[in-house]
């Protein structure tokens, strides 16, 4: 009797301490998975903020030389309308008088040559 | 050995066997969260994969900022250009 309860108590420590190993172990390999990928997180989250640091002053450089070029883009086309208009050709819109000889009246030879003169 | 010692034996081996018993379940239940919070992590770690990926080509932005520069220079160029050729038009 004495000697089954010896194999007993040394089964039972026995499966105690294989129980506590195989499950020890089991955790150890999930945890060291874990850390694993929380490595990996951390060293992704570093890179992403890197490549945040860009963003802002980057969008702050955009936004305030767009906000220049859309203020002076008005001032631009102004100034080509007010060149089309001064070199664009415009009609007189008043109609024309008659034609008129430059020289005045007519003068003839003829009469110089009978000797006539008008008074 | 008496029988009440035999007895006190028996008792202890089967609160061996009940203590081994609520280990295993214990150890079961850290198992059973150790492997959520593993997949959780997997899944974090994918998201922020994705992330990254869309984060990459933010070494565009100075890029973009130096070309807007530049159109903002060629506008003072034309500026330029049409404030010579507006005053020559209207003289």
């Amino acid at each position: 009797m004495t000697t089954t309860l010896v194999v007993l108590t040394v089964v039972d420590i026995a499966l105690l301490i294989a129980g506590l190993a195989v499950y020890l172990f089991w955790v150890g390999g999930l945890l060291a998975r874990v850390a694993t990928n929380l490595e990996d997180c951390a060293d992704t989250v570093r890179r992403i903020n890197t490549h945040a640091e860009a963003i802002v002053p980057g969008v702050s450089h955009i936004n305030r030389t767009g906000g220049v070029v859309a203020g002076a883009l008005p001032l631009l086309y102004g100034m080509a309308e007010q060149i089309v208009v001064g070199a664009t050709y415009s009609p007189p819109t008043e109609e024309r008088p008659p034609a008129r000889p430059a020289s005045g009246t007519r003068r003839s030879r003829l009469h110089d040559a009978v000797g006539f003169g008008p008074r | 050995m008496s029988t009440q010692d035999e007895t006190l034996w028996w008792i202890a081996i089967a609160a061996g066997i009940v203590v081994i018993l609520v280990v295993v379940a214990l150890l079961s239940l850290l198992i059973r969260y150790v492997k959520v919070i593993d997949r959780r992590v997997a899944g974090i770690r994918d998201t922020l994969h994705g992330t990254e990926a869309n984060t990459a080509d933010t070494a565009l932005v100075p890029v973009t900022a130096t070309r807007v520069d530049a159109v903002l220079a060629e506008g003072l160029q034309h500026h330029l250009f049409l404030g010579r050729v507006l005053g020559k038009v209207k003289s």
